[in-house]
């Protein structure tokens, strides 16, 4: 059903950058439902919406293609657990730019160029000067 | 008289940790798993926020996924709801009374027990062991 969501920059809301420190929100609980499902879900409504990761967040943008997120519970298999690299390759692929805090990435032991295609590593400080492209910087 | 047996838990879990703030309810749950796996029994008790999850107004699923409308979701009460149903007495639910009228969440899903937290020291009693986890 993605393709039913458009590029980014239909809506008539204002530039908005989202930035998201806080990584893990939930999984049997949260499921599909979570800060960039929101994102994906909620950004036909503004001109451009874009997401700056950091901290541990950084790790949602860490390409790895092995791993699948899925639980037993009883009779039950969970596969419906978040996401967190396929919905940033969707928010690529929906033309959100999303920005990666490079120190973060560092810090934490991950090699920057084994991030998501199509995200923008960028320095800390390199951030706050975008800011002025936005009318309002949401952290999320 | 016959004195009565009072039954004792392998495993208490007490949830302190409200859902949707980090990993602590999807450790918990299968943590519980694991125990069931080796035979053993657990019972969780919810406490604070964590007792938002047995509701019985979330239904069997969650909210529709716009990105996947035919894609299978269910709700926190119906994974309690079948993890108590598959333990076959061997996993137990107790909801806090004070928690969750403090919240207004005093709509549980049927197979939760409800219990006041006058009752906190007699459920660790009956367990071989209590781990807190959450940090509340």
């Amino acid at each position: 059903m993605s393709s039913t969501t458009t590029a980014a920059g239909r809506g008539s809301g204002p530039p908005v950058l989202c930035v998201l420190d806080r990584a893990y929100r939930g999984a049997v609980e949260a499921q599909f439902f979570h800060a960039l499902y929101g994102l994906l879900d909620l950004h036909g409504q503004f001109q451009r919406v874009d997401v700056a990761l950091r901290g541990a967040a950084v790790t949602l943008a860490v390409e790895e293609d092995v791993y699948r997120p899925s639980v037993r519970l009883g009779t039950m298999t969970l596969d419906t657990l978040p996401d967190y690299r396929g919905s940033v390759r969707d928010l690529v692929a929906e033309d959100f730019t999303v920005f990666v805090d490079r120190d973060a990435v560092t810090a934490l032991g991950f090699d920057p160029q084994r991030l998501v295609a199509g995200t923008v590593l960028l320095d800390p400080a390199e951030l706050a000067l975008r800011w002025p492209e936005y009318d309002q910087v949401w952290f999320v | 008289m016959a004195r009565m047996e009072r039954r004792v838990w392998d495993l208490l879990l007490i949830l302190t940790a409200a859902p949707h703030s980090g990993d602590v309810v999807t450790s918990a749950l299968r943590l519980s798993q694991a125990v069931l796996d080796r035979g053993g029994s657990v019972r969780v008790w919810a406490c604070g926020y964590a007792n938002m999850m047995t509701q019985d107004t979330f239904g069997d699923t969650k909210l529709p996924n716009t990105r996947d409308p035919e894609g299978h979701y269910p709700s926190p009460s119906a994974v309690v709801q079948r993890m108590i149903a598959d333990g076959d007495g061997r996993f137990g639910w107790i909801a806090c009374t004070a928690c969750s009228e403090e919240r207004g969440a005093v709509h549980h899903v049927p197979q939760v027990r409800h219990r006041s937290p006058l009752r906190l020291a007699t459920t660790i009693a009956g367990a071989r062991q209590t781990l807190y986890l959450g940090g509340a």
